[in-house]
C-alpha cells in the first residue's frame, strides 16, 4: 500500500510541555502518525571529553553533572566502577546508607516523571499533588547529604555524613506520610475514567518490540520483561529485592510500574533502615590503575559506566552510556508508529521519560 | 507625573508577570529546581506569575544551560520574539561562566549574555527555588514600572 503523507508536523525543541529541548518530526496522514523520526543534538556539551586525563575526585563531580534529575546514581555508579577497579570494599553502615539516599533519589525522579505525564495529558491536580510530595523527598535528601540536587554523597570506601538518629526518626516519620498520600493518588489515577481514555491502550510497546528496541527501566518493565539491575547489587541483595513488572505495555501501564516503584522504595528505605548496623561510614582506601565496565540500574533503566585510569587513579578512558537513549528511539520507532492522534504524540513521549541532558552529555 | 493609564497598567502588570523558560544545555538541575517553583509549597501563582513557556506571550525568559553552539541563533530567535517590556534572567552557574562545562574541549560557549542582553543573574548550582522566585520578583517591578514614560 502506497503511503501518503499529508504533513510532516515538527514538535519542538522549545515546547510548552517539554523541559528539555528535543526536536520530534511526525509524518502524519489525517489524525493518523504514521512514522516518526527524533532529531537530538541541542544539549551535546562534551562530557566524557572533558572527563578524560582528570584525576577521579574531580570527574566525581562531573559524573553527576551528566543528569541533575538522577545525580545521585550516576555519583554511585562512577565511584562503585572506581571501587571495583582499586578492589576497595565500601564500610558496611555506607553500603546501606547508599541505599537510602540512591531510592530517595528514585522516589523524586519517578514523581517528577509521573508530574509530567499528569501535566501532559492536562490533569493539573493530581500533576500538582505529585509534585508536592516530591518536595517531601527533597526535604529529606537535604537533611541527609546536605543539598538537594548534585549531592556528592558517595566517596570511595563510604558516603561523605552519618545518618544521625533524628535524621531517621523523620525519615520513618515522612516515609508514613508519602506511603498515606502516594497511596490515594495511585487510587486517582487508577480509577479515573478520563485518565484511562488518555492513557489506556495508548502508545502500545509489545514485548517483541520492547526486546527489539533494548527498552529499558520502567519501560521495558511495563512491557512484561523483568529486567532490573538492582537484583545483581549485593547490599540490594541482602534486602530481598524483586523487580516490579506490568503486562499492559500501553503509557497507563509505564505510570502504573512507577507507582509501583515508588512503594518498592519505601519499603526498601524501611528495611534498610532496620538492618543497618552500626559502625563507620569511611571506610577509606586508595584508588588504583585498571579497566572495568560496571552497569547499575538509575530510575530510568541501565546505566553503565567503562572507565580506564592510571596507577594514580586519573582517568584516561571513559564511555557512558545511559538509559534514555533506549527508550527514546523504543518510544519513537514502536510507540508513536501508528498511533491514532496526534495528540497522544507529547503523552507518549513523556510516558517513557525521556531525559534528554543524560542522552546527549 | 504618571498618568491614570500608566498607573493602571504598573498595578496589572505587578501581579501579572508571565514567564518562559529556555534550556541552552544544562544537566536538568536548574529545570527541576524552575518546575519545583510551580509546586504548590512555593506556589508561584500566588505572586501572579505564569509559567507557560510560550515566548510569544511571556515577560520574563528564564536562561538555563551553558549555551551549546547549536543555541546561539535560537536564543537570539526566542528571545526576539518576546514582546517588549522584556527582561531576561540567567538561572544557575551555566549561563553566567559555564560551571563544570566551561573546559577546555567541551562544546558550549558562554556566558549567556554573549547573545541576548541579561538583567540579573541566580548562581548556584543549582539555586533554590526561593531564590529563584525572590530574583523574578524583585526585578520584574524595576523593568515594567512606567515602561511607557522611560520609552519616550
Amino acid at each position: 500500500m502506497k503511503k501518503t503523507v499529508d504533513v510532516a508536523v515538527p514538535i519542538g525543541p522549545v515546547h510548552p510541555c517539554w523541559k528539555e529541548p528535543i526536536r520530534i518530526k511526525c509524518a502524519t496522514k489525517g489524525e493518523q502518525v504514521l512514522s516518526a523520526e527524533v532529531e537530538l543534538g541541542y544539549m551535546k556539551k562534551g562530557i566524557e571529553r572533558i572527563m578524560r586525563g582528570r584525576p577521579w575526585q574531580e570527574v566525581m563531580f562531573l559524573a553527576e553533572r551528566v543528569c541533575g534529575i538522577c545525580s545521585v546514581v550516576h555519583n554511585m555508579v562512577f565511584i562503585e566502577t572506581m571501587e571495583a577497579i582499586s578492589g576497595i570494599e565500601p564500610a558496611e553502615r555506607a553500603a546501606f546508607l547508599r541505599v537510602i539516599v540512591n531510592e530517595l533519589d528514585r522516589m523524586q525522579s519517578h514523581l517528577i516523571a509521573n508530574f509530567s505525564y499528569c501535566y501532559t495529558i492536562e490533569h493539573e491536580t493530581l500533576a500538582m499533588y505529585l509534585l508536592n510530595e516530591r518536595e517531601h523527598v527533597m526535604d529529606l535528601i537535604e537533611r541527609i547529604t546536605g543539598n538537594r540536587v548534585n549531592t556528592a554523597y558517595m566517596i570511595p570506601g563510604g558516603v561523605r555524613y552519618d545518618l544521625r538518629p533524628e535524621d531517621a526518626a523523620a525519615v520513618q516519620e515522612t516515609l508514613d506520610l508519602l506511603e498515606a498520600n502516594i497511596t490515594r493518588y495511585m487510587g486517582i489515577f487508577e480509577d479515573g475514567p478520563m485518565i484511562a481514555l488518555r492513557s489506556r491502550g495508548v502508545g502500545v510497546l509489545t514485548k517483541e518490540d520492547a526486546l527489539r528496541a533494548h527498552a529499558v527501566g520502567p519501560t521495558a518493565r511495563a512491557s512484561g520483561i523483568s529486567t532490573d539491575l538492582r537484583s545483581q547489587h549485593p547490599t540490594y541483595r541482602k534486602l530481598g529485592f524483586e523487580p516490579v513488572v506490568r503486562t499492559e505495555c500501553d503509557n497507563y501501564a509505564r505510570i502504573m510500574v512507577r507507582f509501583g516503584e515508588l512503594f518498592q522504595s519505601i519499603g526498601l528505605i524501611r528495611k534498610a533502615l532496620a538492618m543497618m548496623p552500626e559502625g563507620p561510614v569511611r571506610g577509606g582506601g586508595i584508588c588504583k590503575g585498571g579497566e572495568t565496565r560496571y552497569s547499575g540500574e538509575a530510575p530510568r533503566g541501565e546505566l553503565t559506566y567503562v572507565v580506564k585510569a592510571d596507577r594514580y587513579g586519573r582517568v584516561e578512558e571513559i564511555a557512558i552510556q545511559t538509559p534514555s537513549i533506549m527508550n527514546i528511539d523504543a518510544c519513537a520507532h514502536y510507540m508513536l508508529k501508528g498511533a491514532l492522534s496526534i495528540a497522544d504524540v507529547t503523552a507518549t513521549f513523556i510516558s517513557s521519560d525521556p531525559c534528554v541532558a543524560c542522552t546527549e552529555r | 507625573m504618571t498618568g491614570m493609564l500608566q498607573k493602571l497598567k504598573n498595578n496589572v502588570r505587578s501581579r501579572s508577570i508571565h514567564v518562559a523558560y529556555v534550556d541552552t544545555g544544562s544537566c536538568n538541575g536548574c529545570d527541576i529546581e524552575v518546575l519545583a517553583c510551580l509546586s504548590p509549597r512555593y506556589d508561584l501563582e500566588q505572586y501572579g506569575i505564569y509559567v507557560h513557556n510560550n515566548p510569544r506571550e511571556a515577560d520574563v525568559l528564564l536562561v538555563i544551560g551553558c549555551c551549546t553552539p547549536q543555541w546561539e541563533d535560537k536564543l537570539k530567535s526566542i528571545w526576539e520574539k518576546i514582546p517588549e517590556p522584556k527582561v531576561a534572567i540567567a538561572i544557575g552557574n551555566c549561563p553566567i561562566s559555564g560551571c563544570v562545562f566551561n573546559r577546555e574541549g567541551s562544546y558550549v560557549n558562554p556566558p549567556a549574555s554573549k547573545h541576548i542582553p541579561i538583567a540579573a543573574s541566580v548562581p548556584g548550582c543549582p539555586p533554590r527555588p526561593t531564590e529563584i522566585i525572590r530574583a523574578i520578583l524583585s526585578l520584574a517591578p524595576i523593568v515594567f514600572e512606567d515602561y511607557e514614560e522611560k520609552k519616550q
